[in-house]
């Protein structure tokens, strides 16, 4: 009898168990925040880039990489049984573009977080407005101060940073060519990305004791002779270069047209094949450029295999080398992940709260470490050179990540 | 560096100048003010890549590919978008040559992708020094065959019966009607005309940096260079264009990148108010 009665009682709270899991899986399942961009089978998230106008040769391939990693989260049964649909927006090349994105990105059809933001114009018109509003822009592409100081919970940065390119390639040409007093010259386009630059080289190089001059180039230029023969006439000891894919092939070229074999550093950027490849090899084995990401292919950490392994099988194995595509896969992993860690209820104020306690990304050997922290959203902020072998078609990093970290002091 | 400076302007003029003679030959037939133009530059560059990347060609048989695709295009554009639109309004017209660059831009973007592509041709990249002055063999191949285009194409408007036609449907579409001048086919022969200048400007503006889209921005220059010249004038086009390479140079040397656009279109500006038939070109005049 009371072995029946036992019974009964274990079987009574089986299944009150059961309906109460029940109750709560289904709960999860149709909870719903439209508001938030937070459906019942997707979540939804911005982007915003260039995937048309002079840049978009490196934004669209970023945008490539991060609709490519949502693609495989998505393909595996997305997040919490929610699939990431990445609503990507063209920003141009145009702030006032951007401007029109960012209210339909949060007002019309409301997303979770944005991610992108590539026109350094764009981020210096809306930072005030991102800042004040409520949806947190993740993985932004290379910041601006205004977008970065002072930092801010809706900010996190995903590209490698121009005070940690300035300093990176700085350190490591000073050291590589042994000079005590360097001469530096940028030759960048015109914009507000520019003019940034200049003044993070020129900081860094003062504190080296040198000087830096810079020159500047229409995004649309078709030939740069009058910015070469200035860098004849200065004789710097090397060159940095920021801009489109033009600015790195004009420059190089016609330098060596004119017999210049000036070592020069491009920013992460500028580390597409294509460039490397426009620029050929007897001028290319001066150029490197600085980044805080590993070109897919180059090495087999665990990390750089599953990127080529899904580019391959997505039809983008011509794209995996370019850094923008490592950039835009790294930051749709920390966009998924962030998201993951938010559970069955996702809210815009959980995840803006959840980030701002701070965080890291381990990509597994695609990049350094990233740590974001209360105080510092940079994100990747370790570089290093890498180059190019024109014999193997292959990047070549110089030295590993932690070997430059000396330069970030 | 003056010297320098006037050498690359003068190099760039020249594909500035080709791809207004392109602009100007179709205008002239056609009264079609092609805001395509810099476009079909690109398209230039693109069929380029293609027969020289894609196809695996020999260089020779890559610019017969460069040709004769570009005059397709040029030759498919009039029959089914401005031929049909024959007797309406300037505004639709310009309306349909700014959508179909809008369209053959993205046309491009998703067949090739948004990265440039690079052009390795035979065509030399090295420099000969004349005293002090630096020689890109680049540059001055481009000058030459400009050139030799430009030419090339002013003996065939001069001296063949063909060219006679064209000449005589441009100035008279009414008398060449009455003459027995299939004027269609007069105007399809300009569009292709139009489009191979422009495809052999894209050929060399592509090496110079990438095949890409971007290249429609550089190509339109072709267009102050046309006003400057004269819409109607040949010999303005290839002038105009030489102008706008020099200028452009010469500003960017001696005072900054950006002020190259403020001097080419303050001259525009000033060429419609005081000069609107352009430098070259012939003033109409109506008689009541």
């Amino acid at each position: 009898m009371k072995v029946n009665q036992f019974k009964r009682k274990l079987f009574m709270g089986i299944v009150v168990s059961a309906a109460l899991a029940m109750t709560s899986f289904t709960a999860q399942a149709q909870y719903e925040n439209p508001g938030d961009g937070v459906y019942k089978d997707r979540i939804d998230w911005g982007v915003m880039m260039d995937m048309s106008g002079p840049t978009s040769a490196s934004q669209g391939i970023w945008v490539n990489g991060f609709q490519d990693y949502m693609r495989k989260i998505n393909d595996a049964g997305g997040v919490g049984g929610r699939k990431i649909n990445v609503l990507a927006e063209d920003s141009r090349f145009n702030a006032a573009q951007d401007k029109i994105s960012y209210e339909k990105l949060t007002m019309q059809t409301p997303v979770m977080g944005i991610s992108g933001f590539g026109t350094s114009g764009s981020q210096v018109a809306l930072a005030p407005v991102v800042k004040s509003g409520k949806v947190p822009v993740i993985g932004t592409y290379t910041t601006t101060k205004a977008f970065s100081e002072p930092v801010s919970p809706l900010v996190y940065g995903g590209f490698c940073g121009y005070p940690q390119m300035a300093k990176t390639g700085i350190g490591y040409f000073v050291d590589k060519l042994k000079l005590k007093a360097p001469k530096v010259m940028v030759v960048s386009i015109e914009s507000a990305g520019g003019v940034e630059y200049a003044e993070y080289i020129a900081e860094v190089v003062k504190k080296y004791g040198g000087t830096s001059k810079a020159v500047t180039m229409k995004v649309t230029a078709a030939d740069v002779t009058p910015q070469v023969l200035e860098i004849i006439k200065e004789k710097p000891d090397f060159i940095t270069i920021y801009g489109v894919s033009n600015t790195s092939i004009l420059t190089m070229r016609t330098m060596h047209q004119y017999g210049l074999k000036i070592p020069a550093f491009g920013i992460s950027y500028l580390g597409a094949p294509q460039i490397f490849s426009a620029i050929g090899d007897a001028a290319g084995e001066n150029y490197v450029f600085m980044s805080c990401f590993t070109p897919g292919g180059a090495d087999q950490s665990p990390g750089n295999k599953d990127l080529t392994a899904i580019a391959d099988k997505f039809g983008r194995a011509g794209m995996k080398e370019d850094i923008n595509y490592v950039a835009g896969w790294v930051t749709g992993q920390m966009v998924a992940e962030q998201i993951a860690k938010l559970g069955g209820e996702p809210t815009r104020a959980k995840l803006v709260d959840m980030m701002s306690k701070g965080f890291s990304v381990d990509t597994k050997g695609l990049a350094a470490p990233m740590v974001y922290t209360k105080d510092d959203h940079t994100g990747p902020s370790v570089l290093r050179a890498v180059g190019y072998d024109y014999k193997t078609k292959k990047f070549v990093s110089y030295g590993e990540y932690t070997d430059y970290l000396k330069y970030l002091k | 560096m003056l010297g320098q400076v006037l050498f690359s302007g003068l190099a760039l003029g020249s594909i500035y100048g080709l791809v207004a003679l392109g602009f100007v030959v179709i205008f002239k037939a056609t009264e079609v003010f092609n805001f395509a133009q810099g476009m079909l530059v690109v398209c230039g560059a693109f069929f380029a890549y293609t027969g020289i990347m894609l196809l695996g060609l020999p260089f020779p048989m890559t610019i017969v590919f460069i040709v004769l695709a570009a005059a397709i295009l040029g030759a498919f554009i009039h029959a089914f978008l401005i031929q049909p639109l024959a007797g309406r309004s300037m505004l639709s017209i310009i309306m349909v040559t700014i959508a179909l660059s809008i369209v053959i831009r993205a046309v491009l973007e998703i067949t090739y992708g948004p990265q440039g592509k690079t052009l390795q041709t035979p065509l030399p990249t090295g420099i000969f020094l004349v005293g002090d002055l630096r020689i890109s063999q680049l540059h001055l191949t481009a000058a030459l065959v400009s050139w030799s285009c430009m030419a090339m194409f002013g003996a065939f408007f001069k001296f063949t019966s063909v060219g006679l036609l064209m000449r005589a449907t441009a100035d008279s579409h009414e008398a060449a009607v009455v003459s027995g001048i299939n004027i269609n086919v007069m105007n399809r022969l300009a569009w292709a005309i139009g489009s191979v200048l422009a495809a052999v400007g894209g050929l060399f503006l592509g090496q110079l940096q990438l095949a890409s889209t971007e290249l429609e921005s550089i190509g339109l220059l072709a267009l102050p260079a046309v006003v400057i010249g004269g819409m109607q004038s040949i010999p303005g086009a290839i002038i105009g264009g030489l102008l706008v390479g020099l200028i452009e140079q010469l500003s960017a040397t001696y005072i900054s990148p950006k002020s190259s656009d403020i001097f080419i279109y303050v001259l525009l500006m000033l060429i419609l108010m005081v000069r609107p038939w352009g430098l070259f070109g012939q003033q109409e005049l109506g008689r009541v």
